[in-house]
């Protein structure tokens, strides 16, 4: 092995236990002390590269991991809370928003019937005119005389639709009047009946006028009186 | 149902607890050398310091793609790699460089703090494409297939660097001996 290759092959790694480099060394004092002179450089070279390390080095690799992790975790709940947040303000925003399935007042006025049995006069006297135009102003109606004989005249809620309800005495047995304001999501059947009762609905100008008497009642003529009656404000 | 999904909380549990181990063992065994690497690359202590916070962290986000133990510093060596190549995308600009740290104090108190003084600084004074093989040799003890796997060189390249950054620190040396021989004499 010639002078330049030895020294190429020992600068390249003076550690270096390559036979050929080991018998070119043995071989020639002077190979031998270039490689030894090399050596010691080396590790003088090693003991300068392995500088001082900041002692805590370790504990702060392993504290930031763990705090780094433990905020990853809260990012990461908090994505999921936002997430239900989300989902939750969205299906309350449907809820809201979304048409409602429309309800049918027929069925609710006939429920109503029931109350109308029970329902007894507040006053001995009988309901005047003026009592009754004057809870029908909130509907901006008012009746030109009087319909007949009511007994009783009352707000009351169909499908949260605030109504009222007028119960007569007739000579068809207690009939029932409902006044109610119209309203888009509100289904008004023409006719309707249960086993006991039945009823007739029409549409008028800016009321739904509802009658609702025994299965067996004619209910025409109240529906007329009322239908002839009922003046609405401007 | 719920039976299935305790155990399996548990499963999850017990692997983050297997994962810590496993970092907190490669902290232990890699840190201080990882961070002499940093420090020789970037010749500047706190840069070294935040490189090695920041290859630590990758390393932790990665740590189940580390199969084989063996490698894990050869690994590391490579997310380190990668994290200052990106710092120094990222300081292209302000270049302010720390070169004086090494060149600057020299006031020598013993001849052995002199020469370990001037080793260092002739170290940190060869170019990167020297220092650093040079530096993993020194400090990992890598052969030359290893560093040349590593930078992705070929083994005759590494050996022609590791000859010349020898070679340099050996004739900077001797000149300044025979400076200082000159100066005293």
């Amino acid at each position: 092995m010639d002078e330049l290759e030895f020294r190429r092959r020992v600068y390249a790694n003076p550690d270096t236990t390559d036979q050929d480099v080991v018998a070119a060394a043995t071989a020639d004092p002077a190979k031998m002390a270039f490689w030894q002179e090399q050596k010691q450089l080396n590790r003088a070279l090693a003991d300068t590269a392995r500088i001082d390390v900041p002692p805590d080095l370790a504990h702060r690799l392993i504290w930031q991991q763990s705090a780094n992790e433990f905020v990853r975790q809260r990012k990461r709940n908090k994505w999921y809370v936002a997430l239900a947040a989300s989902v939750a303000f969205a299906i309350g925003l449907s809820i809201t928003l979304l048409p409602q399935q429309s309800v049918s007042l027929g069925n609710e006025a006939l429920v109503h019937m029931q109350y109308a049995e029970t329902e007894q006069a507040h006053s001995v006297l009988p309901v005047d005119l003026a009592q009754i135009n004057a809870k029908l102003a909130g509907f901006g109606a008012s009746f030109t005389d009087m319909i007949g004989d009511v007994k009783v005249a009352n707000y009351c809620h169909l499908q949260s639709v605030r109504s009222l309800h007028l119960i007569m005495r007739t000579s068809q047995g207690t009939v029932s009047v409902f006044i109610v304001p119209p309203r888009d999501d509100v289904d008004l059947p023409a006719q309707f009946a249960d086993e006991r009762y039945h009823g007739q609905a029409v549409n008028m100008q800016r009321a739904n006028i509802m009658v609702v008497g025994d299965k067996h009642a004619d209910l025409a003529p109240v529906m007329e009186k009322v239908r002839r009656s009922m003046r609405f404000s401007a | 149902m719920f039976r299935r999904n305790n155990s399996s909380d548990k499963q999850v549990l017990s692997d983050m607890k297997q994962k810590q181990q496993r970092y907190e063992a490669l902290v232990h065994a890699f840190h201080a050398d990882i961070y002499r690497y940093a420090f020789w690359l970037v010749k500047d202590k706190s840069v070294a310091e935040d490189i090695v916070q920041e290859t630590f962290l990758r390393a932790w986000r990665s740590l189940d793609s580390l199969k084989d133990e063996q490698a894990a510093k050869a690994w590391l060596i490579t997310i380190l790699r990668r994290e200052n190549a990106r710092r120094f995308e990222r300081k292209q600009l302000d270049t302010t460089e720390l070169d004086n740290e090494l060149v600057a104090d020299d006031t020598a108190s013993s001849d052995a703090s002199l020469r370990e003084r001037d080793l260092h600084r002739l170290l940190g004074g060869l170019s990167e494409e020297y220092r650093e093989p040079l530096v993993m040799q020194l400090i990992f003890g890598f052969t030359g297939e290893e560093i040349a796997t590593q930078l992705q060189l070929n083994k005759n390249t590494v050996m022609t660097r590791l000859f010349r950054a020898r070679n340099q620190i050996r004739d900077a040396l001797q000149r300044q001996d025979n400076q200082r021989g000159r100066q005293n004499g």
